[in-house]
């Protein structure tokens, strides 16, 4: 059983031309115990698919269909008090800049206590010895629970803000591009304070981004999203070293490597689709290499842990040798 | 205006078309001085790429704007193509900027919103005097080079009309339009979504090759300048901390620096290393006055290191390293 | 000023003004108060129905003091004028002073915001300390002592506005200015080959040009309201037919004692409406100009 299973989820923006699809009919499962990737360009909804799981989509935004079965719940059909009834003490969020999540004219002593003691329900003396220790496991001085986050550097502010995000140790945390602000050295920091805690406390967490890398760092399974949908997804190393999908096979070869020997990066061509008015059938098909007529029909999504929507699966490994040819990908 | 396009391979000689000694930049900030740069000198020659890594806040973008004469040095001289270049002015200052040019980080910042694409580019050719005439051929041939064809779909468009990839194309076409023989790139690809980067990187290096242009990379990203630069340059708290061919930089670096740096990328394989990074502290632990800069975070941090700043020095015919453990380590 | 005309013809411009519109009352009720008083002084001559200076006679006898009718909607003047007339007539000469000293106000302010905000330096310190002075001048007596220096009129009250209240649109130009300084694609202009002033008035100019309009709007209610100061203390042009002028008769014939409220009172409602319009249109526009505030 999923701790998490989000089912035909479609969430809407309105615009002035109309409701954009932002996320258009996903499923996706995140097992109890594992960091899960949500990973895409800008624009594929990765973001707003983690704001609808939060239960923080902006104003504009709606939950137009589908379930998110949360623990047995299906947290998409909650009132708004009931969600925030969960929120913190069994699924919690970290922000891509720490400055949304801290506020900055409290001491951190005050915010995490907050927490602690109004959603938690601990007496003060456990909040403190507990702020301490969050402290501690994210690597920070439990002395500079007395400092306002502008005394912080960037790297120290997403520890504070992982450490508010665990404070009640939440089953599920979903971590918006928790890293992309930060500097490299920085960035490994943050995601091995992540991993170590989540192998720690045994939570979920769901990890959006856009990088591939930091995928391939730090978690266990990856669901690949375009233009509104999840195109594959399943554990890791089967994603990222034998792809179903096209559109992961171009990914894989447009991102350059610290070791290896030298290649050509291969761009693909093109732009997402409008989610405005998105295309009938595979959205990535004017993209794609290997477009067929059929590819105008909605794509079969396979079964088994590793799976994608794509009609030419059975001869993904072809395809994967040719996709590795940069001529492939050249526009036509 | 000189033309140095087309296929200029033969004068990579070694004669470097740019060359920065002692460069220093201060800022004053709450009435201290506080120094962006201490000291970088470089060279590079027409046709090759250097790329300069480092964190934000190392003091590369410092660099590289006073590269271009965009920020003045507190100190220090550079030299392009034979000439003193620090304190031009005027019309020399005109010269020089034709002859170097810069690919910003920001697409979606880097066009005036009002100006057409025909504008942007015109613009620059009003501006270094090339006659009117040429115009329309120069802006079709840059257009052709960037791949943004046919050019007369693209001209009368806006910014606001193109995409984070076609827009950082319009950025490389009008700094190439001048005819350039130095380009400097400030993260090119940053900004830019994954699968569009690429097109980038490649344009950016084919242009290179094509025009024999000297190029300055400057990134925080180590694998992306592995992909476009030969030579690397690292700099820490605006001091160069290394410096080397990229391959034998990444392989075997030099620097404990350099080498938590190339620990910490994270590269798009399950296999890899995910040992602790051999580095301590973070960057506002490392204001140590005196010696080293790296002292409070350097895992092999020793006696002298508090005592003396180690000066760049070098280690084989193509390396240079600031770095007491040189030579004792290995 | 030309750019900014053209631009506002656009098609896009305009559609974006009426969205705006929409979306702000305040800016809306403002701009339909400046609208009305447009069109009232375009057809002032068709709309008024009686020549404004006109000594109107009832038989023989100077209709003095008529109230309210159906003849004379807003009734008559000491001397026998159509009041109505008067405040229709005085739209012309409130919009002549008002939008003069607007474009001037708009004028000097933008161009020292650029300056003092683009170049910074010596520049910048000379300009922001002349306008320190500038503020710390009382309105009403530094106009009135200019006045009484020269010979009074409108030209006067023109320059005063734009003299004393160019501090203003300076300052916020400025610090828009020192922002857009840091834009990327300014600093392209200058790798480019941009001089400086091409810079300044090619690449950053049109984009304070609407911030600047804005500040020309409340300068437009500043301005009439002095005008009306001026005449109204004597200092004003006795042959303008304004509201100020207006006011000035009716106090020196003590209409007020006389009860005649329908004789001072439009003019000096029409005023307030007028510095209302340019307080609303501010008021509905600080989204758009601090959108930081507006997310509170």
């Amino acid at each position: 059983m999923s701790l998490l299973s989000v089912r035909d989820l479609v969430v809407t923006y309105a615009t002035r031309a109309g409701p954009v699809r932002a996320v258009d009919g996903v499923n996706l499962d995140v097992p109890a115990g594992s960091i899960t990737g949500l990973v895409g360009e800008s624009g594929c909804g990765k973001s707003t698919l983690g704001r609808a799981l939060m239960g923080v989509l902006p104003d504009a935004g709606r939950i137009a269909g589908g379930q998110i079965m949360f623990e047995g719940t299906d947290i998409a059909a909650l009132s708004a008090p009931a969600r925030r009834a969960i929120a913190w003490r069994r699924l919690s969020f970290i922000p891509q800049t720490a400055m949304n999540a801290l506020d900055p004219v409290q001491r951190l002593r005050a915010q995490m206590l907050e927490v602690l003691i109004e959603r938690g329900g601990l007496g003060k003396a456990d909040a403190l010895a507990r702020a301490s220790e969050l402290f501690h496991l994210v690597g920070l001085d439990p002395i500079r629970l007395s400092d306002y986050p502008h005394q912080f550097s960037g790297g120290m502010r997403q520890r504070a803000s992982i450490a508010l995000a665990l404070a009640l140790e939440p089953a599920l945390v979903i971590a918006d591009e928790p890293v992309t602000a930060l500097d490299v050295i920085v960035q490994r920091q943050v995601l091995d304070v992540m991993r170590n805690l989540q192998a720690r406390l045994g939570l979920a967490m769901i990890l959006v981004t856009h990088d591939i890398a930091v995928v391939a760092y730090a978690c266990d399974r990856v669901a690949v999203m375009y233009a509104g949908r999840i195109v594959e997804s399943g554990p890791v190393a089967d994603v990222l070293e034998n792809p179903l999908h096209p559109y992961t096979m171009g990914l894989t070869h447009a991102f350059p490597d610290l070791y290896g020997d030298d290649m050509t990066l291969v761009p693909i061509d093109g732009t997402p689709p409008s989610l405005l008015h998105p295309p009938a059938g595979c959205r990535f098909a004017a993209r794609c290499p290997f477009v067929q007529p059929r590819c105008a029909e909605e794509p079969p999504v396979t079964d088994g842990d590793h799976h994608a929507a794509c009609w030419r699966i059975d001869e993904a490994a072809e395809l994967r040798a040719l996709a590795a040819i940069p001529a492939t990908w050249m526009p036509k | 205006m000189s033309d140095v396009r087309g296929g200029d391979g033969v004068r990579t000689a070694m004669t470097p078309l740019i060359k920065a000694i002692g460069l220093e930049k201060t800022f004053r900030t709450r009435g201290r001085d506080v120094a962006a740069v201490a000291d970088v000198s470089l060279e590079v020659a027409r046709g090759e790429a250097l790329g300069i890594v480092g964190e934000s806040g190392c003091g590369k973008t410092t660099t590289a704007r006073m590269l271009l004469r965009l920020e003045d040095p507190s100190a220090g001289k550079i030299i392009f193509d034979g000439t003193d270049i620090t304190t031009l002015r005027g019309a020399a200052l005109l010269k020089f900027r034709a002859q170097a040019q810069l690919v910003f980080q920001n697409p979606f910042d880097a066009l005036n919103p009002r100006f057409s694409i025909r504008r942007a580019l015109a613009e620059p050719l009003n501006n270094f005097g090339v006659p009117i005439r040429e115009h329309a051929d120069r802006i079709d041939a840059v257009l052709h080079r960037v791949r943004l064809t046919p050019p007369a779909a693209w001209l009368d468009r806006r910014p606001h009309e193109l995409s984070g990839g076609q827009l950082q194309r319009v950025v490389l076409a009008r700094a190439l339009i001048p005819g350039p023989t130095l380009i400097v790139a400030d993260e090119p690809v940053s900004m830019l979504d994954v699968s569009v980067r690429a097109g980038i990187l490649n344009l950016l290096r084919e242009a290179r090759d094509a025009l024999g242009l000297a190029a300055v990379y400057i990134s925080h990203d180590l694998a992306l300048i592995r992909y476009v630069c030969e030579r690397t340059m690292v700099m820490y708290l605006g001091q160069v901390v290394e410096e080397g061919p990229t391959k034998e930089l990444i392989a075997n670096p030099a620097h404990p620096y350099t080498r938590a740096l190339v620990a910490a990328v994270p590269v798009p394989h399950v296999a890899q290393d995910r040992a602790q990074l051999p580095i301590r502290g973070s960057l506002s632990d490392a204001a140590a006055i005196g010696g080293c800069a790296f002292r409070g975070r350097c895992p092999h941090a020793m006696k002298i290191c508090i005592e003396l700043a180690p000066t760049l020095r070098t280690i084989t015919p193509t390396r240079r390293v600031a770095c007491h453990l040189e030579g004792t380590m290995s | 000023m030309l750019r900014w005309t053209r631009e506002c013809r656009s098609v896009r411009s305009v559609s974006a003004g009426l969205r705006f519109l929409r979306a702000e009352p305040f800016a809306a009720g403002g701009g339909a108060i400046y609208a009305t008083i447009v069109l009232v002084a375009i057809f002032a001559d068709r709309l008024a129905p009686y020549p404004p200076k006109a000594i109107l006679r009832v038989g023989a006898r100077v209709a003095r003091y008529l109230p309210m009718s159906s003849d004379h909607w807003l009734g008559t003047t000491s001397s026998g004028r159509d009041v109505l007339s008067q405040l229709i007539w005085g739209t012309r000469a409130a919009l002549a002073v008002g939008l003069t000293a607007a474009v001037a106000v708009v004028a000097i302010g933008t161009v020292l915001g650029l300056l003092s905000g683009y170049l910074g330096g010596w520049v910048d310190r000379v300009i922001t300390w002349f306008a320190d002075i500038v503020l710390g001048l009382p309105f009403l007596p530094s106009m009135l002592v200019l006045a009484s220096l020269t010979r009074p009129g409108t030209t006067v009250v023109i320059i005063s506005v734009a003299g004393l209240l160019w501090p203003n649109t300076a300052r916020v130009i400025r610090s828009q200015v020192l922002s857009l300084r840091e834009r990327a694609w300014v600093e392209a202009a200058r790798v480019t080959g941009c001089s400086t002033g091409r810079i300044m008035f090619v690449h950053v100019l049109p984009q304070v040009l609407p911030l600047a309009a804005l500040y020309g709007s409340v300068a437009i209610g500043w301005a009439i309201l002095a005008e009306a100061s001026a005449s109204f203390l004597g200092f004003g042009d006795p042959d303008m037919m304004s509201w100020g002028v207006m006011l000035q008769e009716a106090y020196a014939n003590q209409a007020l004692s006389r009860g005649a409220w329908n004789w001072f009172a439009p003019p000096g409602a029409a005023l307030m409406a007028m510095v209302l319009a340019g307080f609303l249109i501010s008021r509905g526009s600080e989204k758009l100009l601090f959108p930081k505030l507006a997310d509170q």
